[in-house]
């Protein structure tokens, strides 16, 4: 076990290279200079000079050859995806260009935002998928069975802007019960450690604050959850389906156990590998989804400000969000993969 | 004795059974099923309507504007305020809204069909080698021309920092050289330091004319070269290499990269179209390597080998008819998919350019006007979207189950 680990972080190796490489190309072949996105149309090139080399950016963008042919090893290396490297193992990720804040400090308030979000969507998402998936292959071709299948999949193919839209509709405009976007109505605050308002509010003790925060949650992570909760079902579904056609579920029927032991005691146990496998990979599906949701929820959190920071070419604001939500989700693959080499023996030996 | 004469019996006598084809059953199975049936209805209603608008219904989206009728609700009978018929309303500019949806829907499907065949193409070819190259032994000249695309790009970087061509060249000769002599000192340490001492003179030479220090690090550059392509690189490394590098953009999550490439390409249907494309490579190649896997070591396959016939040829006449079915499935909802991320893309505004109409930017346009009571013009839009998403998703569902009986729940 230890040694499959082992191979699996090493050939991760390569996979974060990789993605360091594509965000800093990405993000200094996008056309605009940010010296002149940070000064302004007037100003002078000398300022406009001084302050790309103040951000390095006068230097070339993987190695300098010229620097070479002059003998200059030292300037060889002195390139602007080498100065990133270095800086991003020291976790200095920058300033905003425009904000001058560090990029870290607002990646630590913006992100447990993102992180309440998508944990609670996932919660609704798999509190609901799975008895769905359970009930709809306990009785096949009912129509119970075919009413949640097509359900599913409308979920599955539910654009979820368009149903963040159309909650805010019905539930902010019309019916007026909940609010239409943030994460606090004005005049709360809540104070705490995890800095998840949900978990924070309980923890002191302060009700109001909950149900302020809940009610302003509950919209946008019922938008997101919508797409796992679809996947989550079917996957469950075919699944139990697979297990159930199973000998040893024939035999624990034959022995006169009930429908319900066998099928939580015995299919599910074997049933749930691939839904954790399919649950996981949903992160994600919920990251990306994040940045749709908190746009049109004005939702405090990473994928919004990522949206802005590309359309402001706000590099290191675009840099320091996406290799974040790189990581969790490469992360996430890899617990993934661990758990499911624990749970499945087989997969250790490949 | 009672002779027996062949010519006296017809083919029915032997073979009863009318001919079915495979795909006769399984389009049988497709048809009989309630939700594939809803399914297809769908999909051949949405492209119909997104083929033939224009040539019907003419629309020309930069005349369209008339600030009288702004934002009215939808309405079936003409009164003297609202002169025309609008079924689903008119936008902020007084445009009527259906007339939209429906020529909108030729800008979706163009989006999903060619990101789709970005990603099938690329990522089919891509799953296609690595699968079969992973089981299958090379022969020599496809291990020269591996040996040769591999110095090549050795050589690039080297060729790059010493801004000279030759370097290039000296790189793939020694590509194609490890490639033809596979089997000398084969797995001895002297053929690793060979390759090694060539590839860093080869290199440091040339380069010596442009400076010491940059001999110095194409002689290290050369060196490591020079000793990889002195390794048996084989069918396996090559299937590692893509799979890592797919690996790579599947480490993004999808909009997140498209809203990336676009933001890098610059806004636009055609840019969108490519983005989405990209980040779908990755899904086709796992699959179609999976799928190639899963037939490469069948008897058939075993067999076209022993007569002799080109792994070219096996590719393209024994492989790809035998792994169709999960592509096709595949590629069905994958095109739900790829419509899906063009709406997304169109309502942040990174799709189509406006006054374009595309269901997601036509949402994007659109949604502002929402809390002043404007329902009809979020609505509309986004019910294109998603029906047309679930018409595909029903049909994929449906050909799965029909097209592979086994899988069927």
């Amino acid at each position: 076990m230890t040694r499959y680990i082992f191979r699996r972080f090493i050939s991760l190796i390569p996979t974060l290279i990789g993605v360091t490489f594509v965000i800093f190309m990405f993000q200094r072949l996008i056309p605009g200079d940010p010296a002149i996105a940070m000064l302004g149309e007037h100003a002078t090139d000398e300022s406009i000079e001084r302050i790309r080399e103040q951000l390095g950016l006068n230097r070339p963008f993987f190695l300098d050859r010229d620097a070479l042919a002059d003998g200059d090893l030292a300037g060889f290396f002195d390139s602007q995806y080498i100065n990133y490297m270095g800086r991003l193992s020291r976790l200095d990720l920058g300033d905003s260009i425009h904000r001058r804040i560090p990029v870290l400090e607002t990646l630590k308030l913006r992100f447990p935002a993102t992180v309440e979000l998508s944990l609670l969507s996932m919660i609704i998402a798999v509190v609901i998928g799975i008895p769905v998936g359970i009930v709809s292959a306990s009785r096949r071709n009912s129509l119970i069975d075919s009413i949640s299948m097509v359900g599913s999949l409308v979920g599955v193919s539910m654009p979820i802007f368009w149903l963040g839209l159309m909650e805010i509709m019905l539930f902010a405009v019309i019916l007026k019960w909940l609010p239409a976007g943030a994460r606090l109505s004005t005049g709360f605050e809540i104070e705490g450690i995890t800095h998840l308002y949900l978990v924070d509010s309980l923890i002191v003790g302060n009700w109001a604050g909950f149900k302020d925060s809940l009610s302003h949650i509950i919209l946008p992570a019922v938008a997101l959850a919508t797409i796992p909760m679809g996947i989550i079902a079917r996957m469950t579904r075919s699944s139990m389906l697979d297990v159930l056609q199973e000998d040893y579920i024939r035999t624990a029927r034959a022995k006169g156990l009930g429908g319900r032991l066998v099928l939580y005691r015995h299919a599910l146990k074997n049933a749930a590998l691939p839904v954790v496998t399919i649950i996981g990979l949903q992160a994600g599906t919920l990251l990306a989804g994040a940045v749709l949701t908190e746009t049109i929820f004005s939702w405090p959190g990473i994928g919004r400000w990522v949206y802005d920071a590309i359309l402001g070419r706000d590099y290191p604001i675009v840099q320091g969000g996406t290799l974040l939500i790189a990581l969790i989700f490469v992360g996430v693959n890899l617990i993934v993969d661990i758990l499911y080499a624990l749970l499945d023996p087989r997969i250790r030996y490949k | 004795m009672a002779q027996i004469n062949p010519e006296e019996f017809t083919v029915t006598d032997f073979a009863v059974r009318e001919h079915r084809s495979l795909w006769g059953d399984a389009w049988g199975r497709l048809i009989s099923s309630n939700t594939a049936r809803l399914g297809m209805f769908i999909v051949i209603l949405f492209v119909f309507s997104a083929t033939f608008s224009h040539y019907f219904w003419e629309y020309e989206p930069k005349k369209d504007l008339d600030y009288s009728l702004k934002l009215k609700a939808p309405n079936l009978i003409v009164t003297e305020e609202i002169p025309s018929i609008h079924p689903f309303g008119t936008d902020k500019l007084g445009r009527d809204i259906f007339r939209r949806v429906v020529h909108g829907g030729w800008n979706s499907l163009r989006v999903g069909i060619v990101a789709v065949g970005i990603s099938l193409f690329f990522g089919g070819v891509i799953g296609l080698l690595t699968g079969f190259y992973e089981t299958v032994i090379m022969t020599t000249i496809e291990r020269i021309v591996l040996f040769g695309i591999t110095g090549f790009l050795l050589g690039m970087l080297s060729a790059w920092i010493s801004n000279q061509l030759i370097q290039l060249v000296v790189f793939t000769l020694l590509g194609l050289a490890a490639g033809y002599y596979k089997d000398i000192l084969e797995g001895k340490l002297s053929r690793v330091g060979i390759f090694g001492l060539l590839g860093a003179l080869g290199s440091a030479i040339p380069a010596f004319f442009m400076g010491a220090s940059v001999a110095l690090i194409c002689g290290i550059l050369g060196l490591l070269s020079g000793v990889l392509l002195s390794m048996a690189l084989d069918g396996r490394f090559f299937s590692n290499v893509m799979m890592r590098i797919m690996d790579m953009i599947l480490s993004f999550p999808g909009y997140l990269l498209a809203i990336a490439i676009v933001a890098f390409l610059g806004p636009g249907l055609g840019k969108g179209m490519i983005a989405i494309g990209v980040v779908g490579i990755p899904v086709y190649a796992r699959l179609t390597r999976s799928a190639v896997l899963s037939v490469v070591h069948k008897e058939y396959i075993l067999a076209a080998q022993s007569v002799g016939e080109s792994h070219g040829r096996i590719i393209i006449r024994h492989i790809t008819p035998n792994i169709l079915s999960p592509i096709i499935v595949q590629t069905t909802m994958g095109l739900a998919n790829a419509i899906l991320s063009a709406a997304a893309l169109g309502f942040l505004g990174l799709g189509a350019i406006p006054p374009e109409p595309e269901w997601g930017a036509m949402l994007g346009d659109s949604y502002r006007y929402l809390t002043s009571g404007a329902w009809w013009a979020v609505l509309y839009p986004g019910l294109a979207i998603m029906l047309s998403v679930l018409g595909f998703n029903l049909l994929g569902d449906g050909l799965r189950d029909a097209l592979d009986p086994k899988l069927r729940t």
